[in-house]
Formats: C-alpha cells, structure tokens, sequence
C-alpha cells in the first residue's frame, strides 16, 4: 500500500537521516602505507621517514669517508657504544642505530660485535661463549673492536608567535680503538615547523 | 551636472597591470642567484640515462640536469643527480634511488626510502645516494611530488 501523500517527503526526509547517520557509524578506514614514504604522517616529533632519512645520510657520510677501509683485514669490527637521547621524546635509539648497523653490515665492510657495548643480545653472546670453553677447554678468542660508535641526540625548540620550530640534531663518530682518534664525525638536522591554529581550546 | 571620468589609456592600464603582476609575482619569488669557478676544476663521470615520464607536471616542475657517478669506499656504487626547480616558488620533491645487481636483479636495500628535499625558485641542487651493497651495478631514480 502506497503511503498517503503528505506522509512521503517526512519518509523521504527519514530515509536520508537513516543513510547519513549509518555514513557516520562505518568503521575507521586503516590503510597499508610506506612507512619511510611521503605518505607517512609528519609530526612535530621525528616520525619513520627522518629516522629513515638520518640513518642513510650518515651512512652514505661514513663511507664516502672511507674510514672503515683503515684497517688491514676486513670486516672491520665494530662496537656500538652509547647513543645519548638529549630530546624530550622517549624514543628507542635502536631507530636510528639499527638502520645504520644494517646498512653497514650489508656493505660487508662491517661486522658488529656482540660482547660489548650496546650489541645485540650481549648477554646471550657472552653465555654462549663461556659454554664453549667449558665444553671444549679452550679459551674463546673474541675480536677486539677496530672501531666504536657513538651517537647523540639532540633537540632544540624555537617559538615565534604561533610558530613552534623543533630542531633534531643526530650526531655521530667512529673512533678508532687503537690510536683513539675519532676518525669520522657526522651530524645531520631535521627542522620541523609546526603552526598553532589561531582559533583553538 | 557635469560627469566626470578618469581617462586611461588602454595600453597604459596594460602597462599598469603588468606592472602590478611583476611586483606580485617579485614577492612571492624565492629565487636563488648562483656564482660558480668559470672553469671548474671537477672532471664528473656523468652517465647517459633514459628518462620515462609519467607526470608532465612534474617533469615541468623539476628538471634532472645530468646524473654522475663514482666509486666509493673501494667497491660501493654513488650516484649524483642534479635537479632543477624550473618554477619560481619554493618546492618539495621526493626521490627514491633503487638498486640493481649485475643480474637485472632488485637488491631492495634498507636505504631505499623515499627521501624529500626542498628546492628556492630556480634553484638547483644534488641528490645523491651510496650503494650498501658492492653488488649494485645500476640503479633507478624515481620522482614525485
């Protein structure tokens, strides 16, 4: 039964609510995205992309130095000491010093020590190496590093008016064991603008 | 009463107008002027490439001038790209270098990141990235906005 006249733009009128607000209740739209790609969300802090951006540019820095190549037999070993974080942001320095020992490694120049510093699973490589010597009776022979690395973060923040500029520092240097000389030293910023919207609570 | 109007000649409200644009667009202009060796000293290796366009807008925008490569570390592969802001404004672009192997194969290296670098009106500038593997014999360079 058609429905009277005056009833159907009210029907109408209800039809269309129905539809906008069943628009409203879908589920958030999540989205696989390149995570050092420009679609990756840029923030006041240091998002992906920086990390990515800051870990290669260092990289390309240490080997175009050629430091690595000082020493007589390759792969040099290396060992990752402190990474101080001076920022007000509680990130894991793995973000930018496991890129970094990635790179590094792939170049096979590099070999990364585990038995001292910030390696990885240090405790387990030491363990590993003294149950060697008590099933063989032989005392373990562990490289000594050619190199170790150490790396800072730094922010500084400037505000003008309704501008907050934030500027992260990455440095970085490759000393070398034997002489104790720092034997590359890099530093790369990332400035990041961020404008207060003048109507806000 | 007597009406009256101010009379300007076509051409010199022609005149007036471009006058107004130049110094409109001469505001917004962020534009670099350069000085350089007459006779530079550096000897590059620039490599012949082949460019597929896809976005003319883009290539309309930034222009790669010449590409160059060299050796570093002993074995490891660098690439230079020179590019050019051809617009008058401050612009961002991305850029991805990727690696290929003596096979024709991908290495899909960690620092194979889009990257953003940020270019003044007219200014030109390098792009430039290390092969992590001493496989790399080739390589792509991939732009966009």
């Amino acid at each position: 039964m058609n429905p009277p006249h005056f009833f159907r733009p009210l029907l109408g009128a209800c039809s269309a609510s129905v539809l906008f607000f069943a628009g409203c209740a879908t589920a958030p739209e999540t989205r696989t995205i390149d995570s050092k790609g420009p679609e990756a969300l840029n923030t006041a802090s240091i998002n992906s992309q920086d990390w990515a951006s800051a870990a290669d540019q260092l990289v390309q820095s240490l080997l175009t130095s050629n430091a690595l190549d000082r020493v007589r037999t390759q792969p040099a070993v290396l060992a990752v000491d402190r990474i101080i974080n001076n920022t007000t942001l509680s990130v894991d320095t793995d973000l930018l010093i496991k890129k970094i020992r990635v790179a590094l490694t792939q170049t096979g120049k590099v070999a990364v020590t585990n038995t001292m510093g910030l390696g990885e699973r240090a405790v387990v490589a030491s363990e590993a190496a003294e149950m060697e010597e008590m099933t063989t009776g032989k005392k373990q022979k562990l490289k000594a590093p050619d190199f170790t690395l150490y790396g800072k973060l730094i922010q500084q923040t400037d505000r003008a008016k309704s501008v907050t500029q934030n500027t992260y520092t990455f440095q970085m240097s490759l000393v070398d064991v034997k002489s104790g000389l720092t034997v590359w030293e890099e530093e790369r910023e990332i400035a990041k603008q961020t404008k207060r919207s003048s109507v806000g609570w | 009463m007597k009406n009256f109007s101010l009379r300007i000649p076509v051409v010199s409200r022609g005149r007036a107008l471009l006058a107004v644009a130049v110094g409109l667009l001469a505001g917004c202009a962020t534009n670099v002027n350069t000085v350089e060796r007459a006779q530079p000293q550096a000897a590059p290796t620039y490599i012949a490439d082949k460019r597929v366009v896809t976005d003319n807008t883009l290539a309309g925008m930034v222009r790669v001038v010449a590409i160059n490569q060299s050796t570093v570390s002993g074995n490891l592969l660098k690439v230079q790209a020179t590019i050019e802001n051809r617009k008058n404004s401050l612009r961002t672009l991305n850029y991805k270098f990727e690696w290929i192997d003596r096979d024709g194969m991908a290495i899909n290296s960690p620092n194979e990141t889009w990257k953003s670098v940020q270019l003044q009106g007219r200014e030109t500038t390098t792009i430039a990235t290390v092969a992590i593997n001493p496989r790399a014999v080739d390589f792509v360079l991939k732009l966009r906005e």
